[in-house]
């Protein structure tokens, strides 16, 4: 008998993803600079002075870099669910209003959930928890939907997606919900303050840096699902789903459960990011509260391309972009659409280049 | 038959082709003339190189070294539009038509441009259709034809661009004995008028009858070729699965059915007045009463489409039953999950092996171990060093030819997939049943040997094996009993050793005994 397996041919194939999507992205982002350049120029803002804002609201002091990272914790955070549940060929993009789920469970539990008082921490990880479970269940619905419906998930997560969002607004709206308490007329729509206790501590707080414990939570989290995603059978299973459902329900897989539970700890994450942005970050639920960041962590999981660190630089990416941007707005008067606008470029330089990347790659 | 005693300028000529998939070598110094007017039988078993010749000739792939020459002009295809532009046509083994749309819209897929002239390329069809003695409803949409019409479908497409070479890739495999015979007219047809047709395929009759010459390759290569093919069809079949170093060759069918013992042991299969409705209230299986004994082997035999994907199906627990029960080695599984039917020890070989068999995007490692996930896992993480022996040793057992263990399932030949299904299902835990249905569908001779001997092994360990299959001489060369189906009822069955041909054609047609 005679056999043809060589092994070695798997084994070169592996360290490749990491370095490339690396490579895909550095490139990208140069030629964006240079769009970006040109289109400040064109709106007769003086170059350098443009930059020096954008470096400066980026990186330009401890603390404008904790804040770039405390908001990437939130894009990687979906990324990272958006990760996952694209091992079945599930596309979710509900991270808004997955965000927006997850900071209104997290601040009722902070404000009126009786957590306040709790021991060991558990003053804000019960409120984390809550919002990873209202986040999961927000996520399971379309999963649900999809496995026994057939409903496509991209819709009904974007759909409810909304709905979520306007369940904030009414929740910021109503004093019966989770309104501060009119005491004056110009009682703005927003929540009280959470207690301190609720509040994510701080790493390194006398760095000045700013950055919470969100940081740690997301790292973990991170690992954890790529462990799930390379090494465990639930990983496994996602896969096969994902490729042929036929197949794997013959191969005695539970294609609901699987589709349900990708979806739902894709949301559960989405939960997360809310809870840690209002216990980390902003203290209070106000209207508009995902500002959008659950759309840039649905770019953050697609640029990543399947790989978790993927999902960490991006995110970084993202997070320095979102702040020297914020700055470059309030100090250099670059217009807010502007840096949309450069933003935009970015994502498409980096999809397009990755596109041509992996072409290349199999011509190779 | 056009006259090739003055050898005419060659549609195509392939000069020295080589063609690698990484350290692979797919295609070995490919040398090869197709004439105007003929029809050229490219044989070989699976994995032998003809569909990546086929898709080298469409542009597919691009070959490795070798020169390609059309109509004497150099002839380099970067993809299937450049050989489309050249005139060469193709039909693969798997339909490529949009079933929503009419048969006129997909006839005229990608042949019109801008605004479509209904009216005047309905004119062209049906002088085209005519030409060929076809007959095809234009209107109606293809989600409601049979395979054989669709098929005729996509033929049609590839006429209309008036190509001078036509490819089928196994254009048989799929289709009914009367289909065949139409398809084999087609071909002859389309030759004469002047294209060169290459058919692809495994089956002798189809060569004895229609291929002006034959070309065998193994391996990748060509090993010899036959310019009156229909006399040398034994030279052929031994060209095609002799191998070098191996003297013992296996003939497609193995084993002499008087000479086995014949054991009435304890039943592993009962099924008990099974019914099945589909969703439109035709009933597919009509109140079937059967069993399998150990260790022996019972065929469900038929014509195509009369309840045995639906007995298939049923038993794979893929499709619910309206009435009646299933009993496997005593225990009621009626409605039973997938996973619950593989836990009590039945092996399912899916008729439609892509679409439920395996994942052909995951590895072959994956594929092998596919069902069998919680013996390779522990606390919910796999054991990849396990998972990789044990593929490595189902690989050597089965001899399932794969360029490593990791490769992706999708690019092993029909043959060694169909192998790895059966390693993986006759390698189940405490296996008492395995239902095989079309086990051998698409593959060659020496793959076709190969399942048999390993179903087999299984009767001879103790296994009830349920054979489905569409093949007759096969079915009555293995099986202990013949049950023959008919509009999802058992007609009759028929004992080893007192085969009548006679009565069980009778039976599959319908007509009581």
């Amino acid at each position: 008998m005679s056999h043809r397996v060589i092994k070695s041919t798997t084994v070169q194939r592996r360290a490749d993803p990491h370095l490339r999507t690396l490579l895909v992205m550095s490139g990208a982002i140069a030629v964006a600079m240079l769009v970006a350049i040109l289109m400040i120029l064109s709106v007769g803002v003086p170059v350098s002075e443009a930059l020096a804002a954008f470096a400066d609201g980026a990186w330009g002091s401890p603390y404008a870099i904790g804040a770039s990272i405390n908001r990437s914790l939130v894009f990687a955070l979906v990324g990272i669910g958006f990760v996952l549940a694209n091992r079945a060929r599930l596309t979710n993009v509900g991270g808004e209003g997955q965000i927006a789920i997850g900071g209104i469970a997290a601040t009722a539990m902070s404000l009126y959930g009786g957590c306040e008082e709790l021991p060991y921490g558990l003053a804000y990880i019960v409120p984390i928890l809550c919002a990873a479970l209202a986040g999961g269940i927000w996520g399971a619905i379309p999963g649900w939907l999809k496995a026994r419906l057939g409903t496509n998930e991209v819709i009904s997560t974007l759909l409810l997606s909304f709905i979520a969002v306007w369940l904030l607004y009414w929740c910021v709206q109503s004093v019966s919900l989770l309104r501060q308490p009119m005491t004056s007329g110009g009682t703005l729509p927003e929540s009280l303050t959470i207690p301190d206790t609720t509040q994510l501590p701080l790493l390194w707080s006398d760095s000045g840096l700013g950055i919470h414990l969100g940081l740690a939570i997301t790292l973990v989290l991170g690992i954890v699902v790529a462990v799930i995603i390379q090494r465990t059978r639930f990983g496994f299973s996602l896969r096969a789903v994902g490729y042929n459902p036929q197949a794997a329900r013959r191969a005695g897989m539970a294609i609901t459960w699987t589709m349900v539970a990708a979806l739902a700890i894709a949301g559960a994450l989405g939960g997360i990011a809310g809870a840690i942005m209002l216990q980390g970050d902003q203290y209070s639920l106000k209207a508009g509260f995902s500002s959008g960041y659950g759309f840039d962590g649905l770019v953050v999981g697609l640029l990543a391309r399947n790989s978790i660190t993927g999902v960490f630089v991006a995110a970084l990416l993202f997070g320095f972009m979102r702040s020297g941007g914020i700055n470059m707005e309030m100090v250099a008067q670059v217009p807010a659409a502007l840096v949309l606008v450069v933003q935009a470029i970015v994502i498409l330089t980096l999809a397009g280049s990755a596109i041509w990347l992996s072409r290349k790659g199999v011509k190779v | 038959m056009a006259d090739h005693q003055d050898m005419p300028v060659p549609a195509l000529s392939l000069q020295g082709i080589d063609k690698f998939f990484g350290a692979f070598q797919a295609l070995s110094n490919i040398t090869l003339d197709l004439l105007p007017g003929e029809v050229h039988c490219l044989l070989g078993e699976n994995g032998a190189g003809k569909s990546t010749l086929c898709n080298v000739i469409f542009g597919v792939h691009q070959p490795d070294s070798g020169v390609m020459f059309r109509a004497g002009q150099p002839y380099q295809p970067l993809k299937p539009h450049d050989a489309l532009t050249a005139g060469i046509a193709m039909v693969h083994q798997h339909f490529s038509l949009v079933d929503n749309a009419s048969v006129l819209d997909n006839l005229l897929l990608g042949q019109s441009q801008g605004w479509i002239n209904y009216g005047q390329q309905q004119q062209r069809i049906k002088e085209t259709l005519q030409g060929l003695g076809l007959n095809l409803d234009l209107q109606v949409k293809v989600s409601a034809l049979s395979v054989g019409e669709r098929q005729r479908v996509e033929i049609v497409k590839c006429l209309l661009r008036n190509p001078s070479v036509l490819i089928l890739d196994e254009p048989t495999a799929v289709l009914l004995p009367a289909e065949i015979s139409a398809l084999l007219s087609v071909c002859a047809r389309v030759a004469n008028q002047g294209c060169a047709v290459v058919l692809v395929t495994h089956k002798l009759a189809e060569i004895q009858r229609i291929a002006s010459r034959a070309t065998v390759l193994q391996n990748g290569r060509v090993v010899t070729a036959s310019t009156q093919p229909a006399r040398e069809i034994d030279r052929l079949v031994r060209a095609m699965i002799d191998r070098p170093g191996q003297t013992n060759v296996t003939a497609p069918v193995v084993g002499d059915p008087q000479a086995r013992r014949y054991t009435l042991s304890e039943e592993v299969l009962q099924l008990d007045g099974v019914t099945v409705r589909d969703a439109l209230g035709v009933t597919r299986l009509d109140n079937c009463t059967m069993v399998v004994n150990r260790g022996e082997i019972v065929a469900i035999a038929g014509v195509e489409g009369n309840g045995q994907s639906e007995l298939g199906a049923v038993l794979a627990g893929m499709l619910p039953v309206s009435d009646g029960q299933i009993y496997v080695a005593g225990k009621e599984v009626t409605g039973a999950s997938p996973q619950q039917i593989t836990r009590s020890g039945v092996g399912i070989v899916p008729e439609d092996r892509h679409a439920v068999g395996c994942i052909t995007e995951m590895s072959l490692t994956e594929n092998l171990l596919l069902n069998h996930m919680h013996h390779y896992s522990r606390y919910g993480f796999l054991q990849r060093r396990k998972m990789r022996d044990r593929a490595q040793a189902l690989i050597t057992r089965f001899d399932i030819r794969a360029a490593g263990i990791d490769v992706p399932f999708g690019g092993l030949s029909g043959g060694n997939q169909q192998k790895a299904v059966l390693a993986r299902e006759l390698t189940l835990e405490s296996l008492v049943l395995l239902v095989a249905a079309q086990p051998t569908r698409g593959l060659d001779v020496g793959a076709v040997a190969a399942v048999y001997r390993h179903i087999q092994d299984a009767r001879d360990r103790g296994v009830g094996i349920l054979l489905i299959s569409s093949e007759l001489d096969e079915v009555l060369a293995v099986a202990d009993r013949v049950v023959v189906f008919y509009r999802g009822k058992i007609m009759g069955t028929s004992l080893c050793g007192q085969h009548d041909r006679t009565a069980i054609g009778a039976w599959m047609a319908g007509q009581a005994a």
